[in-house]
């Protein structure tokens, strides 16, 4: 790839405060080539659609270990879909059952990574589903 | 359906122990010897258990006098969800409780703060006043029972004034309380809550509890040093008792500093250790942490009451060891890790849940995790004798080494100045971050191997053994309800008049205890959030740790 590297833009959805898991994404993320926009924990889900509006960013993922996921994730993809972000690719990882997989699936979320994923495996699907979103941008 | 082929087998048949050192990369070799142990004046470096430094243990029969205490920490929903949970682990045996409080409460804001709704009551319980407290302790006798708090921020003061407004309120006298509030604000930096606790009032806050319990409850104590966070954070054996001593060597000066004597105070101060998955190893950190606080404190702090020079402990087994593929592996490894922590000798132990890494544990999974400590307790042995494990060349050896190790650890943090100083100026984090990094490499590499994660992979499970604990839905807006419902109710001028009473306590002097005027404030149902506002903004920090609210007196103008 010739383009200018992949944005991301990595958040921590409500109070939850376990950021390790979140932190060695961004390390990940970044030795993959990508740039990443770092906003750490307690976020709203307003100031993550401000922020991935002000970044410019091709892809959101979140952090959640604190069983909070569904209520905070349904936030930020309503949030998203209200600001015309509905296209904007958003995965999530985390302390996530496999039973809450599929529903945060049909809400909108590209892809679940849970405890013990490797390091490719974050990283493909990061760049896919950006990619992926590329795609779906210039379609629309 | 893969088919093994004759490789897999010959490769699993000649498979070898490859880890050539310990999970903290220290070296071993293959078999250890009578010289390997560097340690080897007995009377000056190990000492019968109950003998000084303590490096056996501190009691001289060990679990022949009284086993360790079982908790289990718990905390959901209301102040009644937990209460109802706790009674049942009661009925299942635990000899202590052991409560933790949610997002909110670690942040100390209410149970109704904007942001908070979806967080309330879901990670520990929801306390927002002392109408919560009545309910979470609702026909359970606090006199007669030892509780620990975990709770480390401003949310520990907050709540030891709750319970003593709740003592008040039965006609119980203070003294008789027992129990432990975790009060370690400075290792509460790295926990994800750090903005609501800022280090200097945080140290205040710490040492007020310390003097406070000192004069008033002689039977409490006064912090639980946490080791355990700090592990989890990715850092190595040595570095985790490095940092925790250090620690606890900042909350021992400050309080001398208050004018306390250091045998007055130092004899009710305990710590809360990780057991990881490195069985020897950890054994050895646990042994080799006694023997350097009691040195600590006997050549630093001038300490002559034994009790003083002990390392006094809970454990808690390694969350972070426990991984989401194939769950029902996390039971082996709670029990090998509490297999180590009772070698090791620990007052107390907490055993994960094996759900912990996908979800908040279950009925089952607690009640499985106490269970785990009762065989350990009662059916293999292991409590027969005080430190199996002592003279063992290699356990002995790598205490050594773990010592020596933390040692040079604890020289560069007086370097940096002292904890306090070490964490404001970012050392401490950047050595966080490096330790974490490297793990995730050495696991990335095949260097460690964990199984069903980089070894023995299967297919994702499709349902979760044992079900799922599920938060019942509107909890939060319950929960927030109740809040402004007291807050209606309860006599308005009152809590205006503590919070006033508060704001000057707070603004006379770093010295001046918060405790007494906190109290007071608690049992006009003043909210935790309203208490620690006004302290906060009293000291020109934030009301609000989130940046929403204002103080009421600055919304009624």
């Amino acid at each position: 790839m010739s383009e200018a590297p992949l944005r991301i833009l990595l958040a921590k959805l409500g109070l939850d405060g376990h950021d390790r898991g979140l932190k060695v994404v961004a390390v990940y993320l970044r030795d993959a080539g990508m740039d990443v926009v770092y906003l750490g924990i307690h976020c709203t889900a307003e100031r993550i659609v401000r922020a991935a509006i002000e970044e410019d960013v091709d892809l959101i993922g979140v952090s959640s270990l604190g069983g909070t996921h569904r209520a905070h994730g349904e936030e930020l993809i309503a949030a998203l879909r209200e600001q015309g972000l509905g296209e904007l690719p958003v995965v999530i990882g985390g302390t996530i059952p496999v039973e809450d997989i599929a529903d945060l699936e049909r809400c909108g979320f590209r892809g679940v990574m849970r405890p013990g994923s490797s390091r490719e495996e974050i990283v493909d699907l990061v760049r896919n589903e950006a990619e992926a979103g590329h795609r779906r941008m210039l379609r629309a | 359906m893969s088919r093994a082929s004759g490789d897999d087998f010959e490769r699993a048949y000649r498979a070898a122990a490859i880890a050539a050192e310990t999970w903290s990369g220290l070296p071993c070799r293959e078999v250890y010897r009578p010289e390997d142990a560097v340690a080897r004046d007995y009377a000056r470096d190990l000492a019968d258990p109950g003998e000084f430094p303590y490096t056996r243990g501190i009691h001289p029969n060990m679990y022949r006098g009284r086993l360790w205490t079982k908790r289990e920490v718990c905390g959901f929903g209301s102040g009644r969800d937990t209460n109802e949970r706790m009674r049942y682990q009661l009925a299942q045996g635990v000899s202590g409780l052991s409560v933790i409080n949610d997002n909110n409460g670690s942040l100390g804001i209410d149970a109704d703060h904007p942001l908070g709704l979806h967080d309330a009551g879901v990670q520990g319980v929801s306390v927002s006043s002392l109408a919560d407290m009545e309910e979470l302790f609702a026909a359970i006798p606090i006199e007669k029972l030892s509780i620990a708090f975990d709770l480390s921020g401003l949310d520990a003061i907050a709540w030891m004034a709750l319970y003593n407004a709740l003592a008040e309120r039965r006609g119980i006298d203070k003294a008789a309380l027992r129990g432990t509030v975790q009060n370690d604000t400075l290792h509460f930096q790295f926990c994800g809550y750090g903005d609501s606790c800022p280090v200097d009032l945080g140290l205040r806050t710490s040492v007020d509890i310390i003097e406070y319990c000192t004069q008033h409850m002689p039977l409490w104590h006064t912090g639980n040093v946490n080791l355990y966070d700090f592990r989890e954070t990715g850092i190595d054996a040595a570095q985790e008792i490095a940092f925790g001593l250090a620690c606890a060597k900042e909350y021992t000066k400050r309080a001398i500093s208050r004018g306390l004597a250091v045998d007055a105070f130092a004899p009710r101060r305990s710590f809360y250790c990780s057991a990881h998955i490195d069985l020897f190893e950890e054994v050895a950190k646990l042994r080799a942490a006694r023997r350097m606080w009691a040195r600590i404190m006997r050549e630093e702090f001038g300490a002559r009451d034994p009790r003083s020079l002990q390392f006094r402990f809970g454990v808690h087994t390694a969350g972070a060891s426990l991984q989401a593929p194939q769950p029902l592996n996390n039971i082996v490894r709670v029990a090998y890790e509490a297999l180590a922590a009772v070698l090791a000798g620990a007052q107390s132990i907490h055993c994960c849940s094996y759900d912990e890494p996908i979800g908040l544990p279950t009925e089952v999974s607690q009640t499985l995790a106490l269970r785990t400590q009762q065989i350990l307790a009662s059916e293999t042995g292991v409590t027969r004798v005080a430190d199996p494990l002592g003279g063992s060349w290699y356990v002995e050896s790598l205490t050594d080494a773990l010592e020596t190790r933390a040692l040079e650890i604890m020289k560069e943090i007086t370097e940096h100045g002292g904890m306090a100083e070490a964490i404001r100026s970012g050392w401490v984090q950047a050595e966080i971050d490096r330790a974490l990094l490297q793990r995730e490499d050495e696991i990335a590499a095949g260097k460690k191997t964990i199984v069903g994660v980089n070894a023995y992979r299967q297919p994702q499970e499709e349902a979760t053994p044992g079900g799922l604990h599920v938060v019942p839905p509107g909890q939060g807006e319950r929960l927030a309800a109740a809040v402004k419902n007291l807050r209606a109710q309860r006599d308005g001028r009152a809590v205006a008049r503590a919070l006033a009473n508060l704001r000057e306590a707070a603004l006379a002097g770093p010295h001046h205890n918060l405790l007494p005027a906190l109290v007071q404030a608690a049992t006009t149902y003043a909210t935790i959030g309203e208490m620690l506002g006004t302290v906060r903004s009293a000291l020109g920090y934030p009301y609000d740790p989130l940046g929403v609210l204002q103080p009421a007196s600055e919304r009624a103008a």
